[in-house]
């Protein structure tokens, strides 16, 4: 529990700070893209801590936390971008890298090269999470819009 | 005729520098041919638009009157401006929903171009202060806490002015992963049970291209694949910089 709540801290903080550089002006806009860092690095910590796999972990909190970004975005009127970016930086795997780079320079190639593997696919399982939430969020805003105008059409011919 | 001339070259101008504000601020490349279009197509005259983007250059051609014409753009600049594409989009809003003319929307640009930045005391400081965030999201204890704060306002110094003297990106990311390396190794000397390693790490978080490495596998599976290239070998020569700079302080000190 200790832990889960000073991810949620520390990726708060994380994002804030990240929202600040990459100029999200609106401070409630800014608020909330810390807070869905927050609830992504939550999330990640949770599932970490109930012996999740760490790319499973980082899927599943990818689509947690743009799920909420779709949502935030439509009730703050801004792009779905600005939560997104904010909520992914602290699952980013830096960690990694850093130990890829420590593998290198102590002469270790083949652990540096698995480390180089994991970054790389950490960084696609994120995409995806966010990929597969935004085409499915996609497919229902198009499908309802479809289905009020089959609605309307078939009004007004009953009409 | 001359009249309809001027206006598509007119129009073409201020697509053109929406696209290009829109690509520089970060924006994904299905978003800023979108926008264009929308921009485009708000006007009833025009019967045809194709725009082709790409991460480091803007094609667009809109044919009007039965008259195709063509501009081209570099994008030279890249950061990240979420404000800025906001309001692009909001205004790409307003244009489908009443018709503005040209020249209110070229005033639009010129008010967004202009528009401020958070000065470079508040962008250290929450710089800085994502550090912090990451040092407690990396489980550090107090020590490496304040530690990656200071560390998080050096880098920004220096990110800062190196970018005031245009110097190029690779470079910057190298000194200032030296400096995070550096610094950290200072600290430990100093302070045994701060450890290198969360310092560092909280610290360099700021400069990993973790947009960029995200943005190309978004651009790819969006199939805008040379972009998905051209910010993969960003990301990869960005991460590639920071790997060299802080590991070769940590070599020479271990």
């Amino acid at each position: 529990m200790h832990q889960i709540l000073t991810a949620f801290g520390g990726a708060f903080l994380a994002s804030l700070g990240f929202g600040v550089l990459f100029n999200i002006q609106q401070k409630p806009k800014l608020f909330f893209a810390g807070l869905n860092g927050a609830i992504g690095g939550a999330v990640y910590e949770f599932l970490l801590a109930n012996h999740v796999s760490s790319l499973a972990a980082n899927f599943l909190s990818a689509i947690v936390f743009t799920c909420a970004a779709e949502v935030l975005a439509r009730k703050m009127k801004a792009p779905v971008t600005a939560f997104i970016v904010c909520a992914l930086i602290p699952l980013v795997p830096g960690g990694t890298m850093y130990d890829m780079m420590i593998e290198i320079i102590t002469n270790d190639p083949y652990e540096a090269l698995v480390l180089f593997l994991e970054t790389l696919t950490v960084a696609g399982v994120l995409a995806l999470g966010i990929l597969i939430v935004e085409t499915i969020t996609r497919l229902i805003y198009t499908g309802t819009i479809k289905w009020r105008e089959y609605e309307k059409n078939r009004q007004a011919r009953i009409d | 005729m001359v009249e309809n001339k001027i206006e598509i070259e007119q129009l073409l101008d201020t697509v053109v520098r929406a696209g290009n504000l829109l690509m520089s601020s970060g924006a994904e490349v299905y978003r800023v041919e979108d926008t264009m279009n929308r921009i485009s197509r708000s006007f009833p005259e025009v019967q045809n638009v194709q725009s082709y983007v790409t991460a480091t250059g803007i094609i667009v051609s809109i044919t009007m009157d039965g008259i195709t014409r063509t501009h081209i753009a570099r994008v030279k600049d890249r950061n990240v401006n979420i404000d800025t594409i906001d309001q692009i989009n909001e205004l790409s809003r307003r244009c489908c929903k009443s018709s503005l003319s040209i020249e209110q929307i070229d005033a639009e640009l010129d008010r967004i171009a202009v528009q401020k930045r958070y000065s470079f005391l508040v962008t250290t400081l929450f710089g800085a202060i994502g550090a912090l965030g990451f040092a407690i999201f990396f489980n550090g204890n107090l020590d490496e806490i304040i530690a990656a704060f200071f560390i998080g306002i050096a880098i920004r110094c220096l990110n800062w002015s190196l970018n005031h003297l245009k110097i190029n990106d690779f470079l910057n990311n190298l000194l200032c992963a030296m400096l995070a390396a550096w610094m950290a190794v200072e600290i430990h000397s100093f302070d045994p049970k701060a450890s290198i390693n969360v310092m560092v790490i909280s610290s360099i978080m700021l400069l990993v291209p973790g947009l960029a490495i995200t943005n190309a596998i978004r651009d790819t599976m969006a199939t805008d694949y040379l972009s998905g290239l051209a910010r993969g070998a960003e990301a990869f020569l960005c991460a590639t910089a920071i790997a060299i700079g802080a590991g070769f302080v940590l070599y020479i000190w271990r």
